[in-house]
């Protein structure tokens, strides 16, 4: 797909040399990668290869030992999620960090709640309908309805869950800039048909032109939603190939390491 | 078991070019009908409990037990354990078990005893004794987030309290603050000369209302009530999306112990004497009466006006067994085999609940109406 251009084309994200050690040993090794807004980039590997290393580089938790981070072709430094957040970079959880007693709108709104107007507002007290409101449009514009506003989180689905947490990313991601998901394991804990939905809602957020890293272990998901593959092996990036038409068994010699890195003959 | 009222047309791959038009799922509709009855016994099944306990008595300790008067007198005499409850419970639903309440209440009585003694103003001895629960609360609060669990934490607190109170007390008591009686004995409202016609409304139930009602409005309306709770339920969340948790950690500590300081001096101003001996039994009543309101240990669930109805259930049925003659340390069994019996019964409804939402298969927006 061709992702929209935004300054002059720059990647949404793209990570440059990327290396962490924790001590002695070298978690991920001079990592190259960008994703293009609108597009959705699916990053394999097995345990320990890194995925989770660099995710953690990506939304700001990990400060790497080496390399650079661009967001939006502006180098940053994230010495904390928050300052990727402030970027456009939200992460989803595998566990979704949602507050189950409370419901979809409070959950959706967490930590940007809308206040009331007037005096009742100086007094710190929240618009409920107004939060309703606003998630109901957002979660339209998703095109994803799933339960009433109201209703606590605890009385949804896995599904419904797992959907509740990416709009959530994808309400904060998409304000003024394009954003940027960090999604780990989004469909682990889900059903065949939930599974479906989770892809479609992804499609189209990445439709949307919010640029999405899809960390999984779930090959068919991958080559339904993505649109290039990379993948990890012990710590260096051994392929990086577009997603249609790509070899099943290749990516899964690239995974397990049986087939030799596509970058092997440039390092020689 | 799904309602007539969805009809399940499976939309087949919802991914292509789905519109916000055809992906939206009429809502409202998917969660089968006895759900919302189920959770309505489950969050309102206390205050039912409380009104058949009032009509049981009615009947069976008539004619004293249904008057006004004793209404009066129930109230009042749960409004001490009501306001320790408030304390344990508002600390629980944010996700700390706060056990040096009476500790606190101790010393803040015990201060503020001093202060009135010294011939300081009443309004700064109040005002002193609930600085000493917010106090309380910073410290526990503050060394509960280097890691230690609460628990063993407020124990060591109360113990230092306790301690504390008697060294400001000089090992005695502070006797005779009359100072204090618009806010103990007083009662508010008379009607006739010297209360014949009503006898009035004691000060401690005027202070429990207002505590409940703020904190109740507090805690589901308010922007820091919502977070309060949400840090109870899963901190980590609430960290992750951007807010201070630990500094609503901290709050939670502190209107806990600013309440016990509340309960302490209240206390005072009933007895008219500032004692530093903490008594440890009211945690555990102000403990029944959150355990009766269904509140969940694990936090972030649970309700004010649910606490206030736990407590005033202990006190309907220590009075209703008063006037019937029956020896008061029936009034524990009773509470007790309540509690257990409100256990299984909230289990059991959970138990439907879930089953019946498991059944619905509730899927996410895959069924198009």
């Amino acid at each position: 797909m061709t992702p929209p251009t935004t300054a002059a084309g720059a990647p949404a994200l793209a990570l440059n040399d990327v290396e962490m050690h924790y001590g002695f040993v070298r978690a991920i090794d001079s990592i190259d990668m960008h994703v293009m807004p609108g597009e959705v980039v699916a990053l394999l590997g097995d345990n320990g290869a890194g995925k989770s290393t660099l995710l953690k580089v990506m939304s700001g938790a990990h400060k790497p030992s080496h390399g650079t981070i661009r967001v939006h072709g502006v180098e940053q430094s994230f010495s904390a999620p928050s300052d990727a957040a402030v970027a456009g970079i939200q992460m989803v959880y595998q566990d979704l960090a949602l507050v189950e007693p409370q419901d979809i709108s409070t959950n959706l709104n967490m930590g940007q709640e809308q206040l009331r107007r007037g005096p009742l507002g100086w007094l710190g007290f929240v618009d409920r309908r107004a939060m309703r409101r606003s998630s109901e449009v957002e979660l339209d514009r998703l095109g994803v309805r799933t339960a009433p506003m109201t209703r606590p989180v605890e009385m949804l689905s896995g599904g419904q869950r797992q959907v509740v947490a990416l709009a959530r990313s994808a309400i904060r991601v998409n304000g003024e800039s394009q954003g940027i998901l960090l999604l780990d394991e989004p469909t682990a804990a889900l059903g065949y048909e939930q599974t479906k939905n989770v892809e479609a809602l992804i499609r189209r957020m990445a439709d949307r032109g919010i640029a999405i890293v899809l960390v999984t272990h779930d090959l068919p998901l991958c080559y339904e939603v993505a649109d290039r593959i990379v993948i990890l092996n012990r710590g260096k990036k051994v392929a990086d190939i577009p997603a249609a038409g790509a070899d099943p068994d290749h990516v899964v010699g690239w995974i397990t390491g049986s087939k030799a890195s596509m970058y092997v003959e440039q390092a020689v | 078991m799904t309602t007539p009222a969805d009809q399940p047309t499976r939309a087949g791959e919802p991914g292509d070019g789905t519109t916000a038009e055809e992906a939206v799922v009429p809502t409202g509709q998917d969660m089968p009908r006895s759900v919302p009855f189920l959770i309505f016994a489950r969050d309102r099944g206390i205050f039912v409990l409380w009104g058949l306990l009032i009509v049981v008595f009615a009947f069976w300790s008539s004619p004293y037990f249904f008057k006004l008067d004793n209404a009066i007198l129930i109230a009042n005499a749960g409004a001490l354990t009501a306001l320790f409850a408030a304390g344990v419970g508002i600390g629980v639903m944010t996700g700390v078990l706060d056990l040096s309440l009476p500790g606190t209440a101790a010393i803040a009585s015990c201060v503020c005893g001093w202060l009135l003694t010294h011939g300081h103003a009443t309004w700064l001895s109040l005002v002193a004794g609930l600085a000493c629960g917010v106090a309380v609360g910073l410290v526990n609060g503050f060394i509960t987030l280097r890691g230690f669990n609460p628990i063993i934490v407020t124990i060591g607190t109360l113990s230092v309290l306790t301690g504390l109170a008697a060294v400001v007390a000089g090992g005695y008591t502070f006797p005779g603050l009359t100072q204090l009686e618009f806010m103990g004995t007083h009662r508010y409202f008379r009607i006739g000369d010297a209360g014949q016609t009503f006898s009035g409304i004691p000060a401690p139930v005027f202070i429990v209302a207002a505590v409940f009602f703020i904190g109740t409005i507090f805690l589901t309306r308010t922007r820091d009530g919502l977070r309060l709770m949400a840090v109870g339920a899963n901190a980590e969340a609430v960290r992750r999306a951007g807010i201070p948790a630990n500094r609503y950690k901290v709050l939670g500590f502190v209107i806990s112990g600013l309440l016990a300081a509340i309960g302490g001096l209240v206390n005072t101003a009933n007895v008219t004497e500032a004692n530093p001996a903490a008594s440890p039994a009211i945690i555990f009543t102000a403990l029944t009466a959150v355990a009766l309101a269904g509140v969940a240990l694990t936090g972030g669930r649970g309700s004010l006006p649910r606490v206030l109805v736990g407590a005033m259930i202990l006190a309907t049925i220590a009075n209703g067994l008063t006037i019937r003659g029956i020896q008061p340390y029936w009034a524990t069994v009773t509470t007790g085999a309540l509690l257990l019996g409100s256990l299984l019964f909230e289990r059991m409804l959970q138990t439907a609940v879930s089953e019946r939402l498991m059944s619905a298969n509730l899927s996410v927006h895959a069924k198009q109406g």
